[in-house]
């Protein structure tokens, strides 16, 4: 059992990796972003191309570690463009509009990565060695610890922006009011750019590290992950960013926890589902969220 | 005395969609002055100032600002030029404490320095923002909150501070304590103030003043004449008929 | 038939036709993209008309159609097996929408998300549910292609007639209520959750529909494809391309995305795999669609439409009508007038009552937040009374008091009927009817459908019934329209009755707004700041008004105001608010004249400012 909770916090620590990205975006422009998984992939596969076959022109083999780079930049990249020429412009719509945006993102990316790819299982090899680690029963392999770290290094890494730049405190006043954090002088563009990279950045380093988790990753895996990082980021609280971290882990853990009870296909599927719905008809600003946030 | 005032709005239209508010509306800001925008519900002001701040987009009309067109500027740009806005409703930053509204207040200031000299200069003229530096700025009664939203504007030092209905939600005492401030820091620091205001004690503060009707100026006054404006507005904000507008 | 429906029907067609001529397509893949058109506009229902989005269509789809297998397997006909599916999807739709009675939008569409994956990693998986090994077969009626695409296309025809029955019926007015202004909803009569409902459940009988012809195409369905989250999304793609609301446009777009790749298995000169490429492009277009102009094939044929009338009818091209209303002198109209106050009334109500509204101690308190209190005031048949005060006195609360719309204690009664703690539905058949600051009708209708949704509680037949057009439902609707026609005569709003509200300038708005109430036949009318945003011939006009429907149509009014001229020529006893409280009362000279009122409005109160510093 504690062997499960384990590797179920390992899992979660990938989509906590993609829910902090999903959060804030949606703290400071209300989006919710639901292709934060399929941009990440798209890195990736990009990355695993170009490790097998070289880059075109170039024909120089990224190392196994240099996809993860490409996926990272890739994703960042992704998120910027998107912003400018998507998001930018649906500012002053209703929230519903940028969330459809976002669906035909995914969408785009799921098909353009099906036809680039294909759809059979890539080898992927893990960018960050091939160790493995014993803790507590379970065995857990390179990927899914470095994930864990990530997801520590990430965290602090948060806590230090928000509390110490000022950049950070310009992203705080932007997710109160953006209007008024404009009337201040506050780069709101510039803010929501921000967000918008780093979602993509994080987004890239998820799908790198779960890839590789299994040693092989298809297109549909990492909508399937940005789809429990999106459970864990309503239950954690969608403006909460430790919120985000917590719901992640939880949901990871409920996955091994429940898949490991029963037998039936799809039953970790169907726990993750009644938690969501049953955390917005309860508690619809999620548990560590503020009120009137989505 | 220089002739150019700081800030000129020329035959300014602007409004929401289908809903027309402003028809043309002219006023002026010299530095150095405390001039009061005046006027009753509906009447337009913030809705002037929401134009001018870059809020809104004008149809019509212009905004100069120490002779720089701002008319089409983004709020942002406004802010590093040195105007600062008190907005309506205060615009509480609530889940940030007192010191981080205030430090987002200096966000145009560069200098480490200036910025830690501006939270002593704020401390100082605000105590009590001081003794609730660490709490939520939405936990702070209402009185508290415009003086934040007063102090937060004044830490950057502005040339231009745009006060939109201080007094709304202000006890007696805590409007003349806003007052009290507002006159200081025109005669310290010479900061110009332009006041939009619905009640009549603005007028024992300002230099000039004008009233806004229904999206048009109707009146105006400088000087002396300020204070005995109290009886016109009277009729203008309840329409007691005196060859006015027929009803 | 309008020329945009001519245009999109001739493309569609010709892409039919060509393909059949030029590729070698085999009519019953035809069907299948059929079929997705008919689930896009199932899908086009709710989120056009009822504003929810739905990503789990492709899952309905999925249960209607193995539905339909596993009815047809045990032995039901195959009519009845269509019917168990439609059946049984608008069940799961209703159950997918049960969420938006609590929360809404974004929400809405995770929850559906959650349900889409659910069906996929639950129901599909099950072999009892996807009827997996066993085989539908297709009844003798269809049995070639050719009278199996002409039932897809009398399926698609249905839905088309039932989309129009919605946007001619109570259901579809009520549908765009609930969706711009659910709050107010309440006061035309209409029930938002079961109207919520209701949409879900129409839009997953024609999602059932669409998979009852799939299932008749294939007979059984192995692959789980055609109902995963990927084409859910493209349903909304499909949807968002074509232009919410539009059928030419969906229908079209169903076709571009789903017969292309099939018709030209690769596309000309670019030499790629349409089947591949197609979905990606709509994808890229839906994207495209959102950002740039969210209107999509629809308002193309629209346009092109236009042009074509123009072409066509160089002389007769219909100009503009004058936005605003036309004069009408009402006191020539009493026989008019009077037909509109003749409604059913509750046989309590006849009892005569000297006050027609009076409130006692009534007082509104939203958490810690005292809005008003202890306020009494009394309205006597036939007048006209004013309220005035302050920004934040409490004049509007006191109005969502009387509607409903506020939580009160103290006593409300109207006609003697206790009005605290009846539910807000009641006050339109009680005869009470009023007016919002900020306007709650809904813009993207015509004039005369907003005149009708005001009148919702004249047509008791439920929704549902109303649509197939059964019974009284008919009867019904033609009477409100006679309703309609009728105030809008009265108000000089019959030029501009085809005209969308939204396009109208804002005075007009409001005079249609008004209109509405009065086509509610109430005997009592709240009028919550009618002259904002008005100039001061349009205020001076509506005045005029005021007193010409308490003097002709023997309606009595309560006008919430600013602008304290028209109080003063219009009411006959004003009340005055300051901070929740009643600070004077009497006739409007007594209490402009009143020092606390003036200080109030002069702002120099305390009270007036909103309160001592807390």
């Amino acid at each position: 059992m504690v062997a499960r909770v384990v590797t179920g916090l390992a899992a979660g620590s990938a989509y906590a990796i993609v829910a902090v990205g999903v959060v804030l975006i949606f703290k400071c422009s209300k989006v919710l972003s639901v292709a934060q998984g399929e941009i990440g992939a798209f890195g990736f596969f990009l990355g695993l191309r170009w490790a097998d076959r070289g880059i075109p022109g170039v024909g120089w083999h990224i190392s196994r570690f240099g996809t993860l780079v490409v996926a990272v930049v890739v994703g960042a990249l992704i998120g910027l463009v998107l912003e400018r020429f998507v998001i930018r412009p649906l500012v002053s719509r209703p929230p519903l509009d940028a969330l459809i945006a976002t669906l035909g993102i995914a969408l785009f990316l799921a098909l353009l990565e099906k036809e680039m790819f294909g759809t059979a299982t890539q080898f992927a090899p893990s960018p960050v060695g091939q160790w493995k680690v014993e803790v507590l029963g379970a065995t857990l392999t390179s990927s899914r610890v470095v994930a864990i770290f990530a997801v520590v290094v990430v965290a602090v890494a948060a806590w230090l922006f928000f509390s110490r730049t000022k950049f950070g405190l310009a992203v705080l006043g932007t997710t109160g009011d953006p209007t008024v954090a404009r009337l201040l002088g506050v780069p709101v563009n510039r803010v929501y750019r921000f967000t918008w990279v780093v979602a993509g950045a994080l987004s890239g380093l998820a799908a790198a590290l779960l890839g590789s988790a299994f040693g092989g990753i298809t297109p549909f895996d990492m909508t399937r992950l940005a789809l429990s990082a999106l459970a864990g980021a309503v239950i954690g609280g969608l403006d909460s960013i430790g919120g985000a971290i917590a719901g992640s882990l939880a949901i990871g853990v409920v996955e091994a926890v429940v898949g490991g009870a029963f037998d039936t296909a799809g039953t970790p599927a169907v726990a993750v589902l009644v938690l969501v719905v049953a955390t917005l008809l309860l508690r619809p600003r999620g548990l560590f969220g503020t009120e009137g946030a989505a | 005395m220089s002739t150019a005032p700081l800030l000129r709005v020329e035959g300014l239209s602007s409004g929401y969609g289908p809903l027309r508010v402003l028809f043309g509306v002219d006023l002026d800001v010299g530095a150095g002055e405390i001039v009061a925008l005046m006027g009753s519900n509906g009447a337009g002001k913030t809705t002037t100032l929401r134009t001018i701040t870059g809020q809104v987009r004008p149809t019509d009309g212009r905004v100069v600002f120490d002779g720089v067109d701002v008319t089409a500027a983004p709020a942002e740009a406004l802010a590093r030029l040195g105007v600062a806005l008190v907005p309506e409703g205060r615009g509480m930053l609530r889940d940030l404490t007192v010191e981080q509204n205030l430090e987002l207040g200096a966000y145009v200031v560069r200098d480490k320095r200036a910025v830690r000299d501006a939270f002593e200069r704020t401390y100082a003229l605000f105590p009590i923002l001081q003794e609730r530096r660490t709490q939520l700025a939405g936990r702070l009664s209402g009185g508290q909150q415009q003086l934040l939203a007063l102090a937060r504007a004044l830490m950057s030092s502005p040339r231009l501070l745009l006060v939109d209905e201080a007094s709304l939600g202000l006890s007696p005492v805590m409007t003349e304590t806003a007052f009290d401030v507002l006159r200081e820091i025109n005669r310290s620091a010479g900061a110009t103030v332009l006041l939009i205001e619905q009640n009549v004690c603005a007028l024992d503060l300002a230099d000039r003043a004008f009233v806004l009707e229904r999206g048009r100026v109707v009146d105006t006054a400088e000087g002396e004449a300020v204070r005995s404006m109290q009886g016109r507005l009277r009729r203008t904000y309840l329409g007691v008929a005196e060859g006015g507008e027929a009803p | 038939m309008r020329p945009s429906r001519a245009l999109a029907v001739a493309a569609v067609a010709a892409a039919f036709v060509g393909s059949l001529l030029l590729g070698d397509v085999k009519l019953s893949i035809l069907v299948g993209v059929v079929a997705v058109a008919i689930a896009a506009l199932g899908l086009d229902l709710l989120v056009a008309r009822a504003g929810e989005l739905s990503l789990a269509h492709a899952a309905l789809l999925g249960i209607g159609a193995f539905t339909t297998i596993n009815a047809g397997d045990r032995g039901w006909p195959w009519p009845l097996a269509i019917g168990a599916g439609i059946a049984v999807t608008a069940a799961a739709a209703t159950i997918a929408g049960l969420p938006s009675l609590r929360i809404r939008g974004l929400q809405v569409a995770i929850t559906t998300l959650a349900f889409q994956v659910f069906a996929e990693a639950f129901l599909f998986s099950r072999d009892d549910v996807t009827a997996a090994g066993r085989t539908l077969d297709r009844p003798a009626m269809l049995e070639g292609d050719v009278q199996l695409f002409l039932f897809s296309v009398a399926c698609l025809a249905l839905v088309l007639l039932v989309r129009r029955r919605v946007g001619v019926t109570k259901s579809g007015r009520a549908f765009g209520a609930v969706r711009d202004v659910e709050a107010r909803a309440v006061c035309f009569g209409i029930v938002p959750g079961s109207t919520k409902l209701l949409a879900y459940a129409l839009s997953g009988a024609i999602v059932g529909l669409a998979g009852g012809v799939l299932a008749m195409k294939a007979g059984s369905i192995s692959a789980k494809d055609p109902f995963l989250l990927l084409e859910s999304l493209q349903l909304v793609a499909i949807v968002v391309v074509g232009g919410a609301g539009s059928a030419a446009g969906i229908v079209t777009a169903a076709v571009l995305v789903k017969a292309l790749p099939q018709f030209y298995s690769t596309i000309p000169i670019v030499d790629l795999r349409a089947d591949r490429v197609v979905p990606i492009v709509s994808a890229a277009l839906l994207v495209l669609a959102i950002v740039a102009e969210p209107q999509g094939i629809g308002a193309l044929y629209r346009a092109i439409g236009r042009v074509a009338d123009r072409v066509l009818r160089p002389g007769g091209a219909r100009a503009a009508p004058e936005p605003r209303p036309r004069f009408v002198d009402l006191a020539a109209a009493t026989g008019h007038a009077g037909a509109l106050r003749d409604v059913p009334r509750d046989l309590r109500l006849q009892m005569p009552v000297r006050a027609l509204l009076e409130t006692t101690e009534v007082r509104v308190q939203y958490g810690g937040i005292i809005a008003i209190e202890n306020v009494s005031i009394e309205v006597r048949r036939g007048e006209i009374v004013g309220l005035i005060g302050a920004n934040g006195a409490g004049k509007s609360t006191l109005f969502h008091a009387v509607s409903g719309l506020a939580p009160a204690t103290g006593s409300i009664r109207y006609r003697g009927v206790e009005l605290v703690g009846a539910p807000p539905s009641r006050r339109s058949a009680l005869g009470v009817a009023r007016t919002f600051q900020d306007m709650g009708l809904v813009r993207a209708d015509t004039v005369r459908e907003n005149v009708l949704l005001a009148q919702t509680w004249l047509a008791p037949t439920p929704a549902g019934v109303s649509i197939l057009g059964l019974g009284t439902s008919v009867n019904e609707e033609r009477e409100l329209r006679r309703r309609a026609d009728l105030a809008l005569e009265l108000f000089g709003l019959a030029h501009l009755a085809d005209e969308r509200l939204g396009d109208l300038p804002y005075g007009t708005m409001r005079t249609v707004e008004i209109a509405s109430a009065v086509a509610a036949g109430p005997d009592l009318l709240l009028l919550d700041e009618a002259t904002a945003g008005l100039g001061p011939d349009e205020s001076h006009a509506l005045g005029d008004r005021m007193l010409a429907l308490r003097d002709v149509l023997g309606v009595t009014l309560v006008v919430i105001e600013h602008h304290v001229p028209v109080i003063s020529r219009v009411c006959d006893y004003v009340y005055c608010l300051e901070s929740g409280v009643q600070i004077a009362e009497g006739s409007p000279a007594h209490v402009i004249a009143q020092p606390q009122v003036v200080e109030s409005f002069l702002g120099r109160t305390e009270a007036a400012r909103g309160g001592v510093d807390r």
